[in-house]
């Protein structure tokens, strides 16, 4: 495959839930951002049995009132690539005083999530460092079990992405995905170097 | 990289309706309304004829595409150079991918318009010396949707592809069945029982 082949694909970083609350990156910024970098393929956390069946029920608010929208009325044509239903915010464990420590972390990305409402800072080395840090403690006090099945949603929605990208090499790719997916998505994602060219999703 | 927006006159031959068309162009991403007569002139002209006649229809530019606002039976006397008929029955979202299909060069008819087409001119294109059933699998499933009535972007959409790469394998299929619109590819696929014929 030659590199003119190569597709161009960047990760953005949404802020999930906390898109409900009076933020500069609202739904509306979200939205007026991806229909301006008009990518070719947009991948959204929803299923595709979902997104088939027209179901956006259990979708992301962000997919249900942001990028869902944006396909009815552009060329982007939106590309599912959830694995699963389930949320991060529906990793909780069992032991009462984990889920306290784990809704005091998730507390605490909220608040940082209201100080960097902008997409160039949910998007930016800080705030990056700053969500993983709090995940991968979040990420500790869940079980095993927890742990492994996030691994595997993220692992999934890596595969599907990896798959629309073999599908139609060559093409502008935005995923955009929850922040607290983006560190993985970026660390896992340039080992498909052959196919894909990460950017900045300002250069996309 | 952004998107340039694309430049859309609304026109009517009623005021209200030119006005309305207008005011809902506004509210679709990626596009901007001008009037007319502007400079440049713009892309598109979205017209609503409202009524049989098309006497009053403004003088277009060679780069302006005509996309035409139309109920489903209804009977308009065709212009030369529309790039597209778009239905009534569909829905606001649906303007704007017609607005863009016809903005790119390509032309643009609603499911409906189609498929009524379809019916009306069902015995008056001649075969294809290639049969469909010989084009490349992803060609064949993107002919039978054509044949379905869908525009490029519901074509992407059902496939997961970009839109460009559907233009790239239609206009690769036109060649290798020696077909020069979507209309005479459609019709070939329902002869050739590649795409339902209702």
């Amino acid at each position: 495959m030659t590199t003119s082949n190569r597709t161009r694909l960047a990760v953005l970083g949404t802020l999930a839930d906390l898109h409900r609350e009076p933020l500069v990156y609202d739904l509306a910024r979200l939205r007026s951002l991806a229909t301006d970098l008009a990518p070719d393929l947009l991948c959204a956390e929803i299923t595709s049995d979902a997104w088939e069946r027209h179901d956006l029920s259990a979708a992301t608010l962000e997919v249900r009132e942001a990028l869902a929208p944006i396909e009815a009325a552009t060329d982007i044509v939106v590309v599912p690539v959830a694995a699963s239903r389930k949320s991060y915010a529906e990793f909780l464990p069992a032991n009462p005083w984990r889920r306290t420590l784990v809704h005091a972390l998730d507390r605490l990305l909220r608040w940082g999530g209201r100080k960097a409402s902008r997409p160039e800072a949910v998007n930016g080395v800080l705030f990056g460092a700053f969500c993983h840090t709090v995940c991968w403690l979040a990420e500790r006090l869940w079980t095993a079990e927890q742990r492994a099945a996030w691994e595997a949603q993220n692992r999934a929605i890596v595969e599907n992405i990896v798959q629309a990208v073999q599908r139609d090499p060559g093409r502008r790719v935005l995923v955009a995905v929850q922040c607290q997916r983006v560190h993985r998505l970026r660390s896992w994602l340039p080992a498909y170097h052959e196919l894909l060219e990460i950017v900045d999703y300002r250069e996309l | 990289m952004n998107q340039a927006l694309v430049t859309v006159a609304a026109g009517a031959h009623y005021p209200l309706d030119r006005a309305a068309l207008a005011a809902l162009i506004t509210t679709l991403p990626g596009l901007r309304v001008t009037p007319p007569e502007s400079d440049p002139p713009p892309r598109v002209l979205v017209w609503d004829p409202g009524s049989p006649r098309l006497d009053v229809l403004p003088p277009l530019g060679p780069d302006t595409a005509l996309l035409l606002v139309v109920g489903a039976m209804e009977r308009v006397a065709m212009p030369l150079g529309v790039a597209g008929l778009f239905s009534k029955d569909e829905t606001p979202e649906a303007l704007g991918i017609a607005i863009r299909q016809v903005a790119r060069g390509d032309e643009y008819l609603s499911p409906t318009l189609a498929l009524a087409l379809l019916e009306a001119t069902g015995s008056s294109v001649p075969l294809a010396a290639v049969d469909p059933r010989s084009l490349p699998e992803r060609e064949q499933e993107i002919l039978a949707l054509l044949a379905e009535g869908l525009s490029n972007k519901a074509i992407a959409a059902r496939l997961y592809l970009s839109v460009r790469t559907v233009e790239g394998h239609l206009a690769s299929l036109y060649a290798r069945l020696g077909v020069h619109s979507r209309t005479e590819a459609a019709l070939l696929a329902v002869q050739r029982r590649l795409a339902p014929s209702n």
